[in-house]
């Protein structure tokens, strides 16, 4: 549904798109995800075709961003990173706005608005001032106002931001109607667990890269089989040292505060063979701890490693 | 939804009219333009009755006068209005980010500018169209025919029209817009009074010899000052744009101050000899010769023809421009960007 290729964008010497490649197979909900600057606006941007990739393609349902931008805009509905309000219109003429801005037959229009409203679960504010209402729900105004034209591709940028937990929850509550209604949908966040919960594939982007990309599980295995343990033992920690570094699972040993911090390669069953490899040796082992450094972490650790 | 409808009706000029006709301004600016334009036409109403008698030319002269100012006056309220009007458009737009979110709508580029400029024009229309009970009285006096109100009213619409354009323009270059609105003034200024400075520093220079009324130069008629007061006076411009060289104090500096443009040469016995254009073989603009443009581009046009025809050529240059300048990624570009580098690896 989605295809994007060895996508470059330069800003005078900086590049912000550094040959990102990525496909979104229909019906998947693709979570974005990267630090502040990475690049997912620009990448969005360059797919809602705003903007000109200095190389590389980006495809929507089959058409070329760059030269069927027509068609590409009756694919995609975007929703920015900023709201975009009118001021002196209410939730329904807004909404009537752009569906007459994307050519839906006058007769139609209400029936659009209001569908919307009720998939947004606004109708009762039909009639509020948009620049009235609180950010949560001008941010339900804009999804509603992506949807307008009923596009199969939904691009979204920074959604959840500024929301409260409820609020996410209701969003994404909503989020998961639409990829039942048959929408592919791409999510950029800086927040990795924000999406794993609801994406099904996610790509991790930093410094104009792309770091990972695949379906949730397969990402979080790879980023996360770097795997770490806490030890604490009663006495002898050098002797602890000199048992675990040469093991060849072990990766890197250090000693924090009297605890002994190591990672190491593999599953739960290379934990307990560390353990065994310990207790045999006759260290007296306090505590045994694998460190669950979680998502967060392995973002972090994916983003931040510098690139060979 | 035929293609005329859709070029004069899209969802931009809706939306335009609603949020415009919403606020406490719009009926403020609309009140505050009646009331100027009304008080300068009773001050001035006031002003002639006083000294009519020194006129000693009936009440004729009264309704031109009352005339020349309202429509003098109109031209500056509009040159006031059009530029606060038009010049956040595009840059409104963009700086309450609304703007990207119409660049992925199917509408074009083109139709945001039209759209814009049509809602704007619409309401300088309307200011024109409450503003004709106050020409109305005019009638009162007399000395104003209908057709000078008509061409005068054409002159002041294309001029508030140029001014949108322009306007426009500026909004869609200039990413701020008090940036845009400082740049509207400024060539509102320029458009209304910077040609006439022009025309009186750099004004046409004539022979002292030769008999025909010169005209001034072809680029003071942007303004419509010249136009409106022509039409208004019914009398050819003089004493403005022209210079008269070699004076010979032996030889009679003629100038003809009215009827027929004539056409004179040196003759070849000597002396000048000069032959008055019949007004049947004159071009289809002109239909007073007395107000007719003597000399220069537009020989044989009215002052405000020529007026409307520039002010119309640069509404599209301007209009043009908007258009090339608006969509995010331009199919044509200026410079030719280069070969994108290859990227560090």
């Amino acid at each position: 549904m989605i295809a994007v290729e060895e996508l470059t964008k330069v800003y005078g010497n900086r590049a912000a798109l550094d040959r990102v490649s990525f496909e979104v197979p229909a019906r998947e909900i693709f979570g974005f995800v990267g630090p502040n600057g990475a690049g997912k606006t620009t990448t969005l941007r360059i797919l809602a075709a705003l903007l000109e990739p200095t190389g590389g393609k980006a495809f929507i349902d089959g058409s070329d961003v760059t030269k069927d931008r027509e068609k590409v805009h009756t694919r995609i509905g975007y929703m920015p990173d900023f709201f975009g309000v009118y001021d002196q219109l209410t939730v329904g003429e807004y909404l009537d706005f752009y569906a007459a801005c994307y050519r839906q037959p006058k007769q139609r229009r209400s029936k659009i608005v209001d569908d919307l409203l009720a998939l947004v679960g606004m109708t009762e504010r039909k009639n509020q001032q948009v620049d009235s209402l609180s950010r949560g729900l001008k941010q339900r105004v804009c999804l509603a106002r992506a949807l307008v034209h009923d596009p199969a591709v939904l691009l979204l940028d920074e959604p959840a931001s500024g929301l409260d937990p409820r609020a996410r929850v209701e969003l994404r509550e909503i989020l998961r109607e639409l990829q039942g209604m048959g929408k592919t949908i791409i999510i950029s966040s800086h927040i990795l667990p924000e999406l794993t919960e609801l994406c099904s594939m996610i790509g991790i982007i930093d410094n104009g890269r792309m770091r990972a990309t695949g379906p949730v599980r397969e990402v979080i295995a790879r980023l996360t089989s770097g795997r770490r343990l806490h030890i604490k033992v009663l006495e002898d920690k050098e002797a602890a040292l000199e048992i675990l570094t040469p093991l060849p699972s072990v990766r890197h040993v250090e000693s924090v505060n009297g605890t002994i911090e190591a990672e190491y390669d593999g599953d739960e069953r290379t934990a307990s063979d560390i353990l065994l490899a310990l207790t045999q040796a006759g260290i007296r082992v306090s505590s045994f701890a694998p460190v669950d450094g979680g998502l967060e972490d392995a973002f972090l650790k994916a983003t931040s490693e510098e690139v060979g | 939804m035929n293609v005329a409808t859709r070029a004069l009706w899209n969802p931009i000029v809706a939306k335009e009219y609603r949020t415009r006709m919403r606020t406490w301004r719009s009926p403020l600016a609309i009140t505050i333009y009646i009331v100027l334009l009304g008080g300068i036409g009773w001050a001035v109403f006031s002003a002639l009755i006083v000294t009519s008698t020194g006129f000693g030319q009936g009440p004729g002269s009264l309704g031109q006068m009352l005339f020349t100012f309202l429509i003098l006056f109109q031209v500056a309220l509009l040159a006031f209005i059009t530029p606060a009007l038009t010049a956040g458009a595009i840059s409104g737009e963009r700086e309450r980010q609304t703007l990207d979110l119409l660049f992925v709508t199917p509408i074009a580029p083109f139709s945001i500018i039209w759209g814009k400029l049509l809602a704007s024009l619409s309401f300088v229309v309307l200011l024109l169209v409450i503003s004709v009970p106050i020409f109305s009285l005019v009638f009162l006096f007399g000395g104003i025919e209908l057709d000078q109100v008509v061409s005068a009213f054409l002159v002041t619409g294309v001029t508030a029209m140029t001014l949108g354009f322009i306007g426009v323009a500026f909004s869609t270059v200039l990413r701020r817009t008090l940036a845009a609105t400082v740049a509207s003034y400024g060539a509102a200024f320029v458009l209304l009074a910077g040609t006439l400075l022009y025309g009186a520093l750099f004004p046409t220079e004539v022979d002292s010899n030769v008999t025909t009324q010169p005209a001034p130069p072809a680029i003071t008629l942007v303004s419509p000052v010249i136009p409106l007061l022509t039409i208004a006076t019914n009398l050819p411009v003089s004493g403005y744009g022209v210079r008269i060289k070699n004076v010979n104090p032996g030889g009679p500096a003629i100038l003809n101050s009215s009827g027929a443009p004539q056409y004179c040469a040196p003759a070849p016995t000597g002396g000048v000899m000069c032959t008055s254009q019949s007004s049947s073989s004159s071009s289809f603009f002109a239909q007073n010769s007395a107000t007719a443009i003597p000399t220069g581009l537009f020989t044989g046009w009215q002052y405000w023809q020529a007026s409307v025809v520039m002010q119309l050529m640069i509404s599209l240059v301007a209009l043009l421009f908007s258009a090339l300048m608006l969509p995010p990624v331009r199919r044509f570009r200026l410079l030719r960007r280069r070969a994108p580098a290859a990227p560090p690896a």
